[in-house]
């Protein structure tokens, strides 16, 4: 395209006009938007916000332009209302959110959702939005600014990058280039193909050759989640020999002004390198009539490239209205390792279709899948899977446990294994199985002083246990309180 | 302690227990024998607040409170305990978990402060020990896996931890061998044999009550209390059987 | 289905395309209906190639049990649609023994339409050369049909690193009080099992046939014609040893 350069200037004035007339000369950078819709014209206002080098323009271009030669995929067992992407922002400041004096001046019904989830008063303000509460409570969190400061600190010394997507586009072009759209390839799927186009923003981390991350990439998240964009991007590349554990999401009930969510995540990992990978989602689900709720439709997925390397991912999926959603592992390494373990719960009119991908082309690679799936009201929960063993892949494992559990005969829960299998020495097994709570179990807990929602919650976690046991320790605790909640009201 | 007035009970719509009234101070012992399909176990399910068992007439008064008027866990808080004669597995959820989980809510609704971690597990192991039950047992899902005889040996450990002033003993002795009926009784009276508290045995026989003195024998038939008696009644019954009582 | 399928039919993702096109247009499925109270059985050994598709409707209370053997030609696909009403009981026995290029495929979609049905279906499938094999299975429970017990139980054996077993055992349920289960394990002859037969004085070939053998014969338990059945299987297992 000849004229990219041209057009990329005026977007830039365009840009830099706009926030001169709406906020004056000292107005910065951050409160710009780009009209509504989706043109070219948008995905270079895009770039030009983010200062982006031309191969970044060139590559969200190119991805625009496949994506409106794609149609949205329609095999997923949900029930999709159209969505006009031209009625909808794709860069805008954050609204500047109306700036709440206290606690006082929130929903009541959040807070007493804040209070049951054990939230400390000082997040609390901030996940509300309470004017002032930001740097309190990240010293709240992090006991002060200094140890803020050492948190980043600490992770330099060790040789980390832990960045925001775009500061790495611009800091470290060679990894991004080398490794963006390597495990989802732009034209894998509609909603990938539009992220790579508009994504937002994201983040970036690198561990390098032989370094254990010296702490948990989660506390830190949940501070930040409320720049979680609508195109969010992750990529995370654990070198040789590496360790990291990232978590994102957020126990805490977000509500969003976006109903679109296509987040894109990438992960490498070389030779022996590990990567821990835990998502908490609770985005809004809509009301107790499917009224409202997010749009979920997510790409992840993990390139277990080096031999050795082992990729595990852990969710607890209680959000949106309707989740698309498959978290993968291509197995290229011998001996590499993928683990999926989730928990899906949909209630009142919430529809969720996640599962995973574990392509086995390495030789003896092995794959572990457990999926608890928990549907009540008048909610349909599907586990979607594929377990595919390529020809070369001698001595492959797989193991693959289905849970179903229904609460209340409205609601749907639904099974779909592929297995596909082209190498006599693998072993592959899978198995599920259908349960509700029986009357029984939710007399015997209630006699022995549990309320019937308490009970609920007891007996749920224990469906659910083996998932939750792969939370990082300070989130479990949380996510166990967060099922009892998504399921209140369910029974009796 | 309790008390129950002509207490008339409905399963399904089929009438079960037809005009029980019985009394039990704190203190004392009793048991209830009765032929199958007397009602025995309806009683204790109707006691402790079971969905689907229908009150249709009487009442009854735990501690100066209306029984019948409360929820399942909230009689549990107000010190009910129910032995159930097959326990419940509950996958997933170790002893522990459930029981902490359990004491704390009845602590929470009678407006006592919850048990830290450290302190259950303290009073677990006592009762556990108490018992002949490994530690390791009380680590494993509730009931799951578990023999007959060590089902009915958790419950008497889970009746320990909680504290009841009531118990409620459904056929705690079925599926016992003669060294287990004998640390079953000998924790029922450990555990329960206590001033302020009470004892109700539902039992086929009269093997549990040669380690369990009850003070009071009464026999159920066809939803009433038919005849009561002291410890020496259920020696006479089991000797001539039901089959006078029923006419 | 009129139009010639592609491999975005879920129904038709694995299959052999050239063949079905070659097939197209189908005849109407074969309709039994059988009335409530009754039984109906079948053996079907499907030894020329091509698609057998069946529509099966239970009555409430009707049995039925369908064998099949899915052994011959470069295609063959059995399709089976059965519909349950309540209290009616399906079984079906199959097994594929595939050699070659074969591709063959079982298909077949079990809904329990009302309460108290049961079904259970066992396929076993055993694979060399460059063969496929393909078990697709729905089981759809309804809105209301309480319980439902089913069962899936899919196994498959492939002797050469060049055949390819798929399995696709799927549940879609709309009520809660059900029993609902599937199993499926894909793997290879166990080494030490041949090597003890083999240390007994069977030859290679015969131990594998022996095990093969005890792998397949499960699924034709109770068949009207086991022996016959049994008898074809082994004979179709010999030929590729």
């Amino acid at each position: 395209m000849t004229d990219t350069p041209i057009k990329d200037q005026a977007a830039r004035d365009a840009a830099a006009k706009v926030a001169e007339y709406e906020h004056g000369w000292s107005a910065d950078i951050e409160t710009d938007f780009a009209p509504k819709g989706l043109t070219e014209d948008t995905v270079r206002f895009i770039s030009a916000k983010k200062n982006e080098p031309d191969w970044m323009l060139d590559w969200r271009l190119k991805a625009f332009r496949l994506w409106q030669t794609m149609d949205a995929p329609d095999w997923a067992k949900l029930n999709v209302p159209p969505i006009d992407y031209q009625d909808a922002y794709y860069y805008a400041a954050p609204k500047a959110k109306k700036k709440l004096e206290s606690l006082d001046e929130v929903d009541p019904e959040i807070l007493k959702v804040y209070e049951k989830l054990g939230i400390p008063i000082e997040e609390q303000k901030v996940l509300a939005g309470v004017e002032g509460a930001r740097k309190v409570a990240v010293d709240a969190v992090f006991d002060s600014v200094s140890v803020a400061t050492t948190f980043r600190e600490e992770l330099k010394k060790a040789g980390v990058i832990f960045l925001s997507i775009s500061e790495a586009i611009r800091e470290y072009p060679d990894l991004v280039k080398k490794w963006l759209g390597r495990v989802v390839p732009v034209r894998d799927n509609y909603f990938a193909a539009l992220n790579c186009a508009v994504f937002s923003d994201g983040t970036f981390v690198y561990i390098p050759e032989g370094v254990r991350c010296p702490m948990e990439l989660s506390t830190y998240f949940r501070i930040n989640a409320e720049n979680t964009g609508q195109f969010e991007r992750t990529l995370i590349i654990a070198d040789k020999g590496s360790y990291v554990s990232y978590l994102e999401g957020c126990t805490a009930p977000m509500r969003d002004e976006n109903q679109l969510h296509a987040a894109v995540v990438e992960l490498v990992a070389l030779d022996d390198a590990e990567i821990k990978y835990s998502t908490v989602q609770n985005w809004y689900p809509g009301d107790a009539q499917g009224k409202g709720g997010i749009y979920n439709f997510v790409t992840k997925r993990a390139l277990c490239q080096g031999a050795r390397s082992k990729v595990s991912w852990t969710q607890v999926e209680t959000g949106s209205a309707i989740t698309w959603k498959y978290p993968s592992c291509v197995l290229n390494g011998d001996d590499s390792v993928g683990e999926f373990y989730s928990v899906a719960v949909t209630n009142n009119y919430q529809q969720a279709d996640t599962g995973t991908k574990m392509i086995h082309n390495g030789k003896r690679t092995r794959s572990t899948i457990v999926s608890k799936g928990i549907s009540a009201g008048h909610s349909s929960g599907t586990y979607r899977g594929l377990v595919r063993v390529a020809p070369q892949a001698e001595g492959v494992r797989n193991f693959t446990q289905c849970d179903s559990l229904l609460l209340g005969d409205q609601c749907g829960a639904h099974t779909v294994p592929y297995i596909e299998v082209k190498n006599p020495s693998a072993q592959i097994e899978h198995e599920a199985t259908t349960s509700k709570i029986s009357d029984d179990q939710l007399f015997y807990a209630m006699q022995r002083g549990l309320a019937q929602e308490e009970a609920v919650a007891l007996i749920v976690n224990g469906f659910a246990k083996e998932v939750l046991q792969q939370l990082p320790m300070e989130f479990a605790v949380e996510a166990q309180k967060l099922l009892g909640i998504s399921l209140e009201g369910s029974v009796g | 302690m309790l008390s129950i007035s002509n207490l008339h009970a409905t399963v399904a719509d089929k009438p079960i227990l037809k005009g029980l009234s019985l009394t039990i101070n704190a203190g004392e012992i009793h048991a209830i024998m009765g032929p199958n399909g007397a009602g025995k176990s309806t009683l204790g399910y109707t006691l402790a607040g079971r969905p689907g068992y229908q009150v249709t007439a009487g009442g009854a008064q735990f501690d100066g409170q209306d029984l019948l008027a409360l929820d399942a866990h909230e009689r549990a808080a107000a010190g009910l305990f129910l032995g159930f004669q097959y326990p419940v597995e509950i996958p997933g959820v170790s002893n522990v978990q459930f029981l902490r989980e359990s004491l704390n809510a009845q602590r929470k609704l009678r407006g006592e402060p919850p048990l830290s971690g450290a302190d259950f597990l303290k009073v677990a192991r006592a009762q556990a020990d108490a018992m002949g039950m490994d530690l390791d047992m009380l680590k494993r899902p509730v009931n799951v896996g578990f023999s007959g005889g060590e089902k009915k040996r958790n419950e008497m450990v889970q009746m320990g931890i909680l504290n009841p002033k009531l118990a409620l003993l459904d056929e705690t002795d079925s599926g016992l061998d003669i060294d287990a009926l004998r640390i079953v009784g000998e924790g029922i009276n450990r555990i329960m044999r206590k001033p302020d508290k009470a004892v109700l045995l539902i039992t086929h026989y009269q093997r549990l009550l040669d380690y369990v003195q009850p003070d009071f024998v009464h026999v159920l038939a066809d939803g009433k209390i038919v005849r009561s008696g002291g410890p020496e009644l259920a020696l006479e019954l089991e000797r001539d059987g039901y089959k006078d009582l029923a006419a | 289905m009129t139009a010639l399928p592609t491999r975005r039919d879920e129904a038709w993702r694995y299959a052999d395309l050239e063949a079905v096109a070659r097939l197209w247009p189908l005849p109407a499925p074969e309709r039994i209906l059988v009335p409530a109270g009754e039984s109906f059985a079948r053996a079907i050994v499907q030894d020329k190639g091509g698609i057998h598709q069946i529509d099966l409707v239970l009555e409430a209370g009707a049995e039925a049990a369908i064998h099949v053997l899915n052994c011959s030609g470069d295609y063959g696909r059995i399709e089976l649609n059965v519909t349950l009403h309540e209290g009616a009981d399906f079984t079906l026995g199959a097994a594929q023994i595939g050699g070659d290029a074969q591709t063959l495929e079982i298909i077949t979609t079990v809904t329990h339409a009302e309460p108290k049905a049961t079904s259970r279906q066992m396929v076993r499938s055993v694979l060399a050369g460059q063969a496929t094999g393909t078990y697709l299975g729905k089981v759809a429970v309804a809105h209301g049909a309480q319980q439902t017990d089913s069962e899936q139980s899919v196994k498959a054996m492939l002797l050469d690193r060049t055949a390819t077993a798929n399995a696709k055992p799927e549940l879609e349920i709309f009520a809660d009080d059900v029993k609902c289960a599937h199993g499926c394990a894909i793997g290879e002859l166990d080494p030490m099992a041949l090597f003890y037969l083999q240390s007994r004085g069977l030859t290679p070939a015969d131990a594998q046939t022996l095990l093969l053998q005890a792998f397949i014969a499960e699924v034709f338990e109770g068949a009207m014609d086991q022996e016959a059945l049994q008898a074809r299987a082994l004979a179709q297992l010999g030929a590729l040893a």
